[in-house]
């Protein structure tokens, strides 16, 4: 009886050591994931996911947080010094010494294609979506469009031939070769004309941090300066600055206030009362600075009584020497509400754009009465020059004057004129002709040597 | 045994007596033997005793007696039978002509009952010893006193006495034996048992390759971190020790690195049974501290002097049956356990002191400002930028201070005290231990690692030894304040003019804003928090004399919280900024498991030979959660702490991860002969971390084992004590990808815009990878010699990796800088590892044993198809390891210009990545190994342990000669004139930025490859054992000490350390007491 009782048992274990169930392995989602239908299935859940694009913007990359090009391109040109202890990656910057194994750089890169991934993988996802109604796949593409055609405007200008990347597919993504910049510059249009159709005419949230269809020429307009296309710039400029009811220049101290009439495109902070980066990376109380302050020769640049000097430049002192700062955005800290977002797009940019577009095509009067408006608003009086070659370098000194540390306007400017060298040259001990480009990153080269050659100089 | 029970079984069939004559007649044909007895009986009144068997067995006879006397009658009667008589009193005892009844009712009456007391080399009990009737199936088992009694023991018999790890001694038996002190054994392999995980087996009987430290070799060490005791002890395991700030992890790889993923060669760790994730703690925003990808490593929750030993796994014959997990080797951790015997009382106190083990040689204020001069005059520059501080005048350029020492050089002290109780009776044992230890850093102010715990360990056996309950519990914690940063880098850079830290009232010195006065990081702070517990419970019970059903059950329960403070404070005051600007982020981190694993295990003896079974399943699942929280914009720096505070709070990540997985095992061991033995382990695994269609995958291995010096021809060699040769092929996996990689997915990604948090794409997707595997050969001798006082084993064996799954890099482009997939690539690891263990000197005073341990490894990349093309082809080539760095070839330093000149190795007239950056180093060690030598006199004990790694390593990076930060002073010997030939390229400020590349160029060329090797004194104790002063109590004394000297040609700080800018080991010496009683 024991023995069978035993052997019994015995089975019994067997079976319990041997026992499964197929689907122990199988587990649910995580609660923090959601799949890739999902998200495109409900409106709010795709909005998230721009949401996201728009917040990399403002945080990080090339165009966002205390690393982008308002603070290195500054460093690069003949805007900002870099104090020689700073710590920070804008000493090389500064000293013009970018290698392919810059970090920076890198990230630069990398950010800006992540970013484009997201868009591209939105944009396929919401035209495959059976849930959004076709108003809202409207608002959601033209907006991916718009920020896909920024970031390669950004990546080309920086990097010189790149890939224009418009779909998600790694397979292809990983072995993409160089794409001429003027191919570059058909796909940015194309982007930005098909975004210009999506978009809305009135901004989507009441804080203009979404573009609307201004909003997209204001950039076409930048993008056909840039080309030398000075009808298109001019015509998009226009279209802008027509829409006076919309926009208006303020007045100097109140340009980046976030209630600005002057601003097409800001980012919002991430929470309520947060101001920007930009005011946590330029300011300081007392000298000498330990990281950046304006350099001298942008500062003795301003006309004694140029409003801008007055409430966009302040000076810090200890006594016997004398720094400055960019001082647009003033508030360093948290306020109760924000006061101030980090602005892209504003409506001078678009006086000044028109008013080159207008000297270039021969309508000397036209550029005055535009590059006018700005002086005027920064109490300066009128320009007085007078030939073409003069009115260009008038507009050429306001864009200094009115866009340091925003964005990167200064190289650009120069860079897209043929005035790096002459400029830089006897001012930067370290820079080279070739500096105009950045390295593609070392570690994108290796692994897409589709990417080879690196850019010259590196 | 057998002659009891035959007695007892026995039939005795009486015949009925007669008190008549005592002749005999009878005459019968065909008469049986009993017909016959009852005649015999009738006629003599002789009782004739007989075993029924016999009676019946007996042939039938004929008979023709006549008045015949009772002895003629018997012989007549039983001539022909196979049976004897003999007459006693008035009985007649028939038995056969062997063994008889009647012999073995003598033998009964010559047995004896044997009692004893076994005691070890102390006097002390020993319990559980087996004590065997030499040549019978008569055993005892001694009790919680050593005491055995053993009856009905044959008077010539030979006791044969056996403990683990003690030598078997065989005693003639006697009434009373008195105490039996048992020696321990030396170098015995018969004697050690070795935990194989789910089983155990002798050290002679092994058929793969496990390697083995025990209590003895940790108690000598003055370490916190279990890893940091196997170090140099074990051929095969290389283990390398990432920062010196205390809490940081160890590197450990057995035989080498077999995945192309860089944190995917950890091996298994397990628990008395359970298995224990060693996923890094810390997140990458909070313990900056620590060197990724280690981090905070849960592996410094074991506590190492509560190990009883631990086992490393490393063929395929030991690890397959751990499957899909046991392709970077398991560790197998056992804990102290309670003895029987009276209850004993075991304290210990140590303390002691920790140092940096070596610094880097830097320039001096001479040396630097003659080089800072010289690079601005290179430059052109002649007048010094207003922020040059060191060289323009604004700070005194007379000061100098060796930064390393000011700010690294300080002593860490540690406190080490614990307790142990243990003890029980035969069947019931148990052990308490609990631990305490602090540990403060090298670094100015108050950083302190604190660490506790207790564990309960409890055995029982029913007394018929059929059930079998074995728990135990522990739980450790430990409280870690460290600065956020290490500040190792950061010194390094410092000017050697730099002002000084303090003023003259003991606040941070910031010479008017002129430097960042590196104190100023100390005021970041982070602080972790861990609890840890660990269970395990093991029910066994023998359903058959073969059959045993066994349960082990798991449980863990790990809580770490961590925090990072970036406060106002570490900015300069004259920055004005409030605790508006300060941040904290923390980081909540759960993990708990429980594992259940039924088995059961069937053996049987034959004449010849022994075979057993084993098969079993594994259920377990892990649930992770992690909630990364950050605030910034406090009211006050007090506040920091509280988020709840914080003006910005933000939540990066909170998610629960779930792992499950699922196994069933088996393992067919044959012995035959004790001579031949063959081993087969299988295991099938499934794993949550796979696709639908992916999840299962098969593993398994044979091995075997051929004890040679068993043969006939070699048995009795005096020389010869052991011999074996063994060998074993197997596959083993790994799924150490992290959770739901084949999921397409969004998740929250903490940023918000428009009032929403955003999502963002996880990953690429990829649903379409499985089990990456490893093939394991090997085959080793082992050998001992002269009764074991020299036993020797080499060791070949030869990994290969196939179907690595890889976080394939990508570019950028793709969105994602990698994708997780499987790669048809194949990496091979082989190597010889030897072993040699010497018992040199042992007489009754003086003893002395060598341990010595050997490794070459050799690491290769065998095939990886279309490399070129692939995205690995800047990192791999094939045929070469995959620890190489591609590095430019310097041609040296060129004497017109000054300037680094590099071998253009595409003739394209630039120097450039990737087609001039071709020259492969391999920086894989060559060989490393240990020697330790044992030595006790009377009562003085000496243990030391030297460490060597042949290698080559990459000198420490450091900027731009010339520029505002220090070197290394090596760099004096640079170019100064047109002409000069100089080792080191021309100083320059920054300016020059030809020089300033070609100084990267040189950062990455292989003139940065230099000799790391090291022979380190790692480890020295040395104890003195106390008379005893009162009775029982017994006492000693100990100074141990860590890292004590370190032989290298390497310049740039510690040479083990291959971890760039973090806090190197530390030298650390202890003293202790002991008292046990």
């Amino acid at each position: 009886m024991k023995h069978i009782l035993s052997k019994y048992f015995f089975w019994l274990s067997i079976t319990i050591v041997l026992s499964s169930c197929d689907s122990f392995v199988d587990v649910d989602l995580p609660q923090s994931q959601l799949t890739n239908v999902a998200v495109f299935n409900n409106n709010l859940t795709a909005n998230a996911a721009l949401a996201d694009i728009y917040a990399k913007l403002r945080d990080g990359g090339i165009t966002g947080g205390t690393n982008g090009i308002s603070v290195q391109l500054g460093a690069y040109t003949d805007e900002i010094t870099v104090s020689n202890g700073s710590q920070l990656p804008s000493l090389i910057f500064y000293n013009n010494t970018l290698l392919p194994s810059t970090p920076n750089i890198a990230t630069y890169w990398n950010a800006a294609y992540n970013q484009i991934y997201a868009i591209n993988s939105l944009i396929e996802q919401v035209d495959a979506s059976g849930a959004l109604t076709a108003e809202q796949k409207k608002l959601l593409i033209g907006q991916a469009l718009f920020i896909r055609g920024l970031l390669h405007f950004y990546l080309t200008n920086l990097f010189g031939d790149i890939p224009y990347i418009k779909e998600t597919d790694y397979i292809k993504n990983r072995t993409v070769k160089r794409m001429t910049t003027e191919l570059v510059y058909q796909n940015i249009l194309a982007d930005l004309k098909e975004s210009y159709l999506l978009l809305p005419e009135t901004y989507i949230s009441a804080e203009r941090i979404m573009p609307n269809k201004a909003t997209c020429a204001a950039l076409l307009a930048r993008v056909y300066l840039y080309q030398k296309n000075y009808l298109q710039a001019e015509a998009q400029a226009s279209l802008v600055l027509g829409q006076t009811a919309q926009f208006s220049l303020s007045e100097s101290a109140k340009v980046f206030l976030n209630t600005s009439k002057e601003t097409i495109w800001q980012f919002q902070s991430a929470v309520v009362g947060q101001n920007t980066n930009e005011a946590q990376v330029f300011i300081f109380q007392s000298g000498p600075p330990t990281n950046f302050s304006l350099t001298p020769s942008l500062v003795n640049a301003f006309l004694p009584n140029d409003a801008r000097k007055e409430n966009w430049i302040k000076s810090v002192t200890n006594g016997t020497n004398t720094w400055y700062h960019a001082y647009k955005y003033k508030e360093q800290n948290n306020t109760p509400t924000s006061k101030e977002y980090a602005i892209v797009l504003r409506l001078a940019e678009q006086y000044l754009i028109r008013a080159e577009a207008r000297a270039q095509q021969g309508n000397l009067t036209g550029a005055k009465e535009d590059l006018n408006k700005i002086r005027e608003r920064a109490g300066i009086g009128n320009t007085s020059a007078q030939t073409k070659e003069e009115i260009l370098e008038a507009i050429l000194k306001e864009r200094k004057l009115e866009f340091f540390t925003e964005h990167g306007h200064r190289f650009f400017d120069l860079k897209r004129l043929d005035k790096l060298d002459a400029t830089l040259s006897g001012v930067k001990p370290g820079w080279n002709s070739t500096d105009k480009l950045f390295p593609i990153p070392e570690t994108e080269l290796g692994v897409n040597p589709n990417l080879l050659p690196q850019n010259s100089g590196y | 045994m057998r002659i009891f029970m035959v007695i007892m079984t026995a039939f005795l069939m009486q015949v009925s007596a007669s008190t008549s004559a005592q002749q005999v007649t009878l005459k019968s044909n065909n008469i049986s033997l009993k017909q016959v007895f009852t005649q015999i009986r009738k006629q003599t009144g002789y009782v004739v005793l007989i075993e029924l068997d016999l009676l019946n067995k007996a042939k039938s006879l004929n008979v023709d007696l006549r008045n015949a006397s009772l002895e003629e009658a018997m012989n007549s009667v039983l001539e022909g039978q196979n049976l004897k008589y003999l007459i006693n009193n008035k009985s007649i005892i028939v038995s056969e002509k062997q063994k008889s009844l009647i012999d073995r009712v003598v033998d009964y009456f010559q047995q004896i009952n044997v009692t004893g007391k076994i005691v070890d080399e102390n006097g002390q009990a020993i319990a559980g010893a087996t004590i065997k009737v030499k040549g019978t199936a008569l055993v005892a088992i001694s009790d919680g006193e050593g005491v055995f009694a053993l009856r009905n023991v044959e008077e010539n018999a030979v006791l044969e006495i056996s403990y683990v790890g003690y030598q078997t001694k065989e005693v003639k038996a006697l009434k009373d034996l008195g105490n039996v002190k048992m020696e321990v054994a030396v170098g015995k392999l018969d004697e050690v048992s070795v935990n194989a995980g789910y089983y155990t087996v002798k050290q002679r009987e092994l058929t793969g390759n496990i390697s083995r430290i025990t209590s003895k070799d940790i108690e000598t060490q003055p370490v916190t971190n279990i890893l940091a005791t196997m170090q140099g002890r074990m051929a095969g395991v290389n283990i390398v020790q990432s920062t010196g700030t205390p809490g940081g992890g160890f590197d450990i790889k057995i035989r080498g690195q077999n995945s192309l993923r860089d944190n995917a060669n950890a091996p298994l760790y397990i628990i008395d049974g359970v298995p224990y994730a060693s996923d890094a703690l810390g997140s990458g925003q909070t313990s900056s501290i620590f060197p990724f990808p280690t981090s905070v490593s849960p592996i410094n929750n074991i506590n190492p002097n509560n190990i009883e030993s631990i086992e490393v796994l490393k063929d395929a014959d030991a690890t397959a049956i751990y499957g899909s997990r046991g392709a970077n080797g398991v560790v197998l951790i056992t804990t102290m356990k309670g003895k029987s015997g009276k209850t004993k009382f075991d304290f210990n106190s140590a303390t002691g002191f920790g140092k940096v083990t070596r610094f880097f040689d830097l320039l001096n204020t001479t040396e630097y400002l003659a080089i800072r001069k010289k690079a601005f005059a290179n430059d052109g520059i002649a007048n010094y930028p207003a922020t040059a501080y060191d060289v323009n005048g604004t700070w005194d350029q007379n000061r100098y201070t060796d930064w390393q020492k000011e700010i690294l050089g300080g002593t860490a002290r540690t406190n080490d005290f614990r307790g142990t109780i243990s003890g029980g009776t035969a069947n019931t044992q148990f052990l308490f231990n609990g631990n305490y230890r602090n540990e403060s850093t090298v670094l100015p102010g108050d950083f302190i690692y604190l660490k506790g715990g207790g564990q309960l360990s409890l055995n029982h056996r029913s007394t018929d030894h059929k059930f079998l309950l074995s728990a135990s519990a522990g739980y450790n914690i430990q409280d870690n304040d460290q600065p956020a940063a290490d500040l190792a880098s950061s010194v390094r850079y410092l000017q050697p003019n730099a002002p000084a830290l303090y003023k003259a009232d003991g606040s941070l010195n910031w010479e008017n804003s002129t430097w960042e006065n590196p104190l100023r990081n100390l005021n970041a702070k982070y602080r972790a928090k861990t609890g840890d517990l660990v269970t395990n419970a093991v029910l066994s019970y023998k359903l058959l004399d073969n059959v045993t059903f066994k349960s082990s059950f798991g449980y863990t329960n790990l809580s770490h919280t961590d925090s990072r403070t970036a406060p106002s404070t570490v900015f300069n005051p004259a920055l004005n900024l409030t605790s508006q600007r300060s941040g904290i982020f923390t980081n909540d981190t759960k993990r708990s498991s429980w594992i259940i694993e039924p088995q059961v295990n069937w053996e049987k003896d034959f004449t010849n030979s022994k075979l057993s079974i084993l098969v079993g399943s594994t259920f377990q699942s892990q649930t992770t959660s992690k909630l990364y929280l950050s605030g910034s914009g406090f009211p006050s720096n007090d506040l920091i702490y509280n988020v709840a505070a914080a003006t910005n709070k933000n939540v990066s990540l909170n998610e629960e991860t779930i792992y499950k997985y699922q196994a069933f095992f088996g393992r067919i061991n044959y012995n035959w002969k004790e001579r031949y033995i063959v081993n087969l382990t299988a295991r099938r695994d499934g794993s949550s971390r796979f696709g639908p269609g992916d999840q299962f995958g098969n593993f398994g291995a044979i091995g075997a084992a051929w004890l040679f010096s068993e043969e006939n021809f070699l048995k009795n060699q005096s020389w010869l004590s052991f011999g074996k040769l063994r060998g074993s092929y197997g596959i083993t996996g790994n799924d150490q990808i992290g959770d739901y990689q084949f999921l397409n997915t969004y998740n929250t990604s903490g940023a918000i815009y428009n009032a929403t948090t955003g999502l963002q794409p996880s990953r690429l997707f990829n649903p379409n990878f499985g089990w990456e595997m490893n093939k394991k050969l090997e085959l080793a001798i082992e050998l001992g010699l002269f009764k074991d006082r020299i036993s020797a084993s080499a060791a070949w064996y030869q990994n290969r990796s196939s179907n690595q799954l890889v976080g394939i890099p990508l570019p950028g482009t793709t969105g994602f800088t990698t994708l997780q997939a499987n790669l048809n690539a194949t990496v091979e690891n082989s190597g010889l590892e030897f072993t040699l263990n010497t018992v040199n000197l042992q007489t009754q005073k003086f003893k002395w044993n060598t341990n010595f341990n050997l490794s070459f490894a050799k690491n290769k990349l065998l095939s990886f198809p279309n490399l070129a093309s692939s995205t690995y082809s800047q990192r791999y080539r094939v045929g070469y390891p995959l620890n190489i760095n591609l590095l430019y070839k310097l041609k040296g330093v060129n004497t017109q210009t000054g300037i680094y000149e590099f071998e253009d190795l595409n003739n394209n007239g630039i120097i450039s990545s990737p087609d001039d950056r071709q020259v492969i180093v391999d920086l894989t060690p060559k060989y490393f190994g240990g020697i330790q030598n044992q030595l006790s006199y009377g009562r003085f004990n000496l243990d030391f342990l030297f460490q060597f790694v042949k290698q080559t390593n990459r000198t420490y990076p450091m900027s731009t000669v010339g520029a505002m930060v220090n070197v290394q002073r090596r760099f004096t010997n640079g170019w100064l004139q047109a002409g000069d030939t100089a080792p080191y390229q021309i100083y320059t400020s920054g300016t020059n930025s030809k020089a300033v590349t070609a100084n990267s160029f040189y950062g990455l060329s292989d003139a940065t490859v230099t000799d790391a090797s090291f022979i380190r004194l790692k480890n020295i104790a040395f104890s003195y054992e106390l008379p005893e002063l009162i009775k029982e109590v017994k006492g000693r004394v100990m100074l141990q000490g860590q890292n004590m000297l370190t032989f290298t040609k390497y310049e740039d700080g510690d040479p083990e350390f291959t971890t760039y800018g973090y806090l190197p080991p530390l030298k650390i010496i202890t003293a202790g007491i002991q008292l046990t009683f």
